[in-house]
């Protein structure tokens, strides 16, 4: 016969409120198996815990009840707690009284009855409860981080100063990402490239980091401690083993000045041999298989001009894109953001005229690296522009669009318009239609007030219309401040767009398994307590792929990242949860309908010789499982059981609730 | 294969702005459109809308009714009350106790409202049902080397949720129509979406005509030939008041204005004189359309 223990918890006035603990105390000190029933304020205080201890060495329990909250709060406590006072941390039940009755109901008659039941039913199955084991996984102390913006950089420097080797897997040619496109950076207005290539450089020249460039992750097997990652290795039609980075191929390109730069927006143009910027980590040049003339028509001239000009021999058209399989203990997850293209916003005017810019375009036309060496010139006509107006909330805060704060737009626009005073003098008016600025954070509010001092046309309010009248851009606005109807005449006009998910954000959280949140950034498991985790053991997010934020948050985020993947990665072994399903070996008829729903991959078919006959079975992997439950509600024949909730445990649990 | 639809014919077009009403009725059966009158429609129900939106949602309901019964879709040239219909739909369509109200008052007339059939309007009806490719094989006329400035009007392309024939930023149907027929036309000059003002005129007189003035100020300085519009709210305020709207701009305007439809016509080699020209006020005889 069992001996179980009860503890009602009064949870403050949470469960006290709307059920009558006393009562139920009583109640429980009633049903068969029980030999002692507490209550408490706050059983997951050390007071609590205590009780809970001392009368198990009292009474000599072998089994707990704890009618609290959600298993979810403090399932982990309350083992820990028996667990000390001696018993198998698995030999507890929790009964939950809080969000499945005190908060659910108000009348606290009925709600006390409901209680009294929830706890009959958790006794029953407390009688039944068996001990378990937690078994042992190996952890591969070795990391991947997907995405070389400067969140993947500070999370793979940091791991790799720790001592761990990583992976940084980067889709472009080249590490950077959007900090690298940017001139200076509020609102210390440093030079962006200044802070941010030593750190690719530290990458790049790292022991501990492998840099995968020009690479993709495209599959993903096993969980937290043994990660197996596929990764696809795009073909750079260059040999980057004997690639010099000395541009020859670049200069010599046919397609040389004609295609449009996506490192720089657009605003200048490169050729079929390029490197995205002269700061590029790794200084290898790449061929794009999209407008090489050879790639895509199988001629270039008479030959490859690229070819002739390389004295390295390092252009190879026959390289294959190549599948490459890693082992890693963690992942962190920093694919960064995408800029809402403003074109489909048609009020704003950016599909008529080439004078209506975004502000990562003006970056570019700001950066002394940049199409025009830092001029500011009006697209149109190449003229410096007298007057220039920024519109923010471009999509953002926008039911229509993107409901979200990009939370850098005005930030990014004061900015700008300090770098204008300082290239274009007094000469230039500036304009800011603007929506609220929000600048939230250390420094910020002081450097819009230094702004507001730079001679600046604030209006507040979203502009209704542009007009592209050719020679100028015309902007109907209505100032909310001043309840008047404005129009401003300027040269050019610079859109601050909304921030949205990288796009191909949903097809990685899928292969990832990763959520994502309504607005299709990735999902964190808690906002406030757990904001790098996801749901998803073992992997990590940071930075704008988790939602809109600056450099100083994403950086914030990435070291946060990389200690908690440390925390793991540093462990030789891990203790997986026993919960995990099982097979009843005899009862297995082999139909594999477990294998089809197994989201894992945790379950694989067997063949077993009885009696000189083959016999197919399945066999669940221990390391894989977590413990859904999904192939357990599929098994026709009740052979694959879950530990900790076998139907022989849950059946007379049920029985007993609704007796 | 003919289509058939139920002509609404509203009260701007039968009380005043004829000119639509004789060139949708001659231009359309050549693209093979049969209209057919029905007998019951009464007022789209819009102007009442201020005063009681039952009586709008009742007489909108009504019409639609009428036409459900006659198993037909409705072809609205108004865009006034291509609107009052298409909110009407829209606003049943989400709430059954509303519905349930407004049948209750059709039992005497042996009405029932289901809001199965179709709001066509001038510009879908063209460019969506009938077809580009249709309109270019009938052309006997192409209007060419004239280049047409268009206007949409707000009721035509606001607001969005409930569902308009045109995208409310970026109206672009009628400029193809009108390619379709030979003329030449942009897709975008920077007064293309302003108001024709007409809906300002009871409170605000002179605002209203300052926006129209406005507008065909600039349309008669870029230089097009004309200004093409599908509203007869639009029209009175471009075609009638443009003299008046001229002296709120310091202006004397002189800009053609004309009907799509008018147009239409005139490519389908109608004769001007069964297309209602003579009835607009602007100068729209300055181009000499279907002269010989």
């Amino acid at each position: 016969m069992r001996r179980i223990g009860v503890f009602v918890c009064h949870c403050g006035i949470n469960i006290a409120q709307n059920v009558d603990v006393e009562a139920l105390t009583e109640y429980a000190s009633h049903l068969d198996g029980v030999v002692v029933s507490k209550n408490y304020k706050y059983m997951c205080s050390d007071v609590g815990a205590t009780l809970i201890k001392d009368m198990i060495k009292q009474h000599k329990l072998d089994s707990v009840v704890v009618a609290s909250c959600s298993p979810r709060m403090h399932e982990h406590t309350f083992r820990e707690v028996i667990s000390d006072g001696g018993i198998n941390p698995y030999l507890l039940e929790m009964a939950n009284i809080r969000e499945h009755c005190s908060w659910a109901h108000d009348n606290r008659e009925k709600a006390t009855e409901k209680a009294k039941s929830l706890i009959r039913g958790s006794v029953a199955k407390a009688k039944l409860l068996e001990s378990l084991t937690p078994s042992k996984i190996p952890v591969i102390p070795k990391a991947l981080v997907i995405g070389g913006g400067i969140a993947g950089i500070q999370a793979s420097l940091d791991l790799a100063n720790d001592g761990f080797k990583v992976y940084l897997v980067e889709q472009e040619p080249t590490i950077g990402g959007r900090m690298a496109q940017l001139d200076k950076t509020f609102p210390t207005l440093d030079c962006s490239s200044c802070i941010l290539t030593p750190k690719m450089m530290e990458v790049a020249k790292h022991s501990n980091i492998e840099l995968l460039t020009y690479s993709e992750v495209v599959g993903l097997e096993g969980s937290i401690g043994n990660y197996n990652v596929k990764i696809k290795k795009k073909s750079r039609y260059i040999d980057i083993e004997k690639c010099t980075g000395c541009g020859d191929c670049a200069t010599n390109c046919r397609m040389k000045g004609r295609i449009q730069s996506e490192f720089d927006m657009g605003m200048g143009k490169r050729g079929a041999a390029y490197m995205p910027f002269p700061q590029a980590v790794p200084l290898k040049y790449t061929i794009d298989p999209r407008h090489c003339l050879f790639l895509t028509r199988g001629k270039c001239g008479d030959a490859p001009s690229c070819k002739e000009a390389c004295l390295q021999n390092a252009i190879n058209f026959d390289q294959k894109e190549e599948i490459v399989e890693i082992k890693v203990g963690a992942i962190i997850v920093t694919i960064g953001y995408d800029v809402l293209d403003p074109t489909s916003l048609y009020e704003y005017g950016y599909a008529n005229s080439p004078d209506v810019i975004t502000t990562l375009e003006l970056e570019r036309l700001i950066s002394s690296s940049g199409p025009t060496k830092g001029e500011i010139i009006r697209p149109s006509d190449q003229q410096k522009p007298k007057s220039i107006t920024f519109i923010l909330c471009v999509g953002s805060r926008d039911e229509t669009q993107c409901t979200w704060c990009c939370r850098i737009g005005c930030m990014s626009v004061l900015k700008h318009v300090y770098l204008l005073r300082e290239k274009l003098g007094e000469d230039v008016e500036i304009n800011i239609c603007y929506t609220d600025i929000r600048s939230y954070g250390k420094g910020y509010e002081e450097f819009y007030r230094k702004i507001r001092g730079l001679k600046t046309n604030m209006f507040r309010g979203r502009p209704s219309e542009v007009r592209d009248m050719k020679s100028y851009q015309k902007i109907d606005i209505f100032d909310t401040t001043t309840n008047k109807l404005f129009e401003i005449k300027t040269d050019m006009i610079v859109l601050a767009p909304a921030l949205v998910p990288r796009a191909n954000a949903g097809e990685l959280a899928r292969l990832l398994r990763l959520n994502l949140s309504g607005d299709g950034f990735l999902l964190e498991a808690h906002p406030k307590l757990r904001p790098v985790d996801t749901f998803v053991n073992g992997i990590f997010i940071a930075g704008c792929c988790q939602g809109p934020k600056d450099i100083q948050d994403t950086v914030s985020q990435a070291s946060g990242a990389a200690s908690k993947a440390a925390n793991i990665l540093a462990k030789p072994s891990l203790e997986s949860e026993p919960l995990i399903a099982i097979v009843d070996t005899d009862l297995c008829s082999g139909c594999k309908l477990c294998i089809l729903v197994c989201p894992y991959k945790a379950i694989e078919s067997v063949k077993e010789e009885i009696n000189g006959k083959i016999i197919t079975r399945v066999k669940v992997n221990e390391a894989l499982c977590m413990g859904c439950g999904a192939c357990v509600a599929a098994c026709p024949s009740g052979a694959m059981q879950q530990l900790g909730f076998k139907d022989k445990q849950l059946t007379p649990m049920i029985e007993e609730m609704f007796s | 294969m003919k289509k058939k639809y139920a002509l609404f014919t509203g009260c701007m077009m039968s009380t005043e702005q004829y000119a639509y009403e004789i060139s949708v009725r001659e231009s359309l059966p050549i693209l093979d459109v049969e209209l057919v009158d029905i007998e019951g429609f009464s007022c789209c129900g819009e102007p009442m809308k201020s005063v009681n939106q039952l009586m709008t949602l009742y007489l909108s309901s009504r019409n639609i009714a009428i036409a459900e019964k006659n198993k037909l879709d409705i072809f609205a040239p108004c865009a006034m009350c291509h609107l009052a219909l298409s909110e009407c739909k829209h606003l049943l369509e989400n709430n059954e106790e509303l519905k349930d109200r407004i049948n209750g008052m059709f039992a005497a007339e042996d009405l029932n409202y289901k809001g199965s059939i179709e709001i066509l309007h001038t510009v879908d009806l063209l460019h969506d049902h009938i077809g580009l490719e249709t309109i270019k094989k009938h052309v006997k006329k192409p209007l060419t080397g004239l280049k047409f400035a268009t206007h949409y009007g707000c009721h035509l392309i606001r607001p969005s949720e409930i569902g308009r024939p045109e995208n409310s930023e970026n109206p672009t149907k009628m400029d193809e129509i009108l390619k379709a027929l030979g003329a030449e036309t942009v897709n975008y000059y920077p007064e293309k979406l302003d108001c024709c003002g007409g809906i300002l005129q009871i409170n605000l007189p002179e605002s209203a005509l300052t926006k129209t003035g406005q507008k065909l100020k600039a349309i008669q300085e870029y230089g097009f030939s004309g200004l093409v519009d599908v509203c007869p709210w639009c029209h009175r305020m471009y075609d009638a008041r443009q003299v008046k709207a001229g002296e709120t701009v310091a202006t004397k305007l002189e800009v053609p204005v004309f009907y799509l439809t008018q147009l239409l016509g005139l490519a389908l080699g109608v004769k001007k004189e069964k297309l209602g020209l003579d009835l607009n006020l602007s100068p729209v005889d300055k181009l000499n359309l279907g002269e010989a």
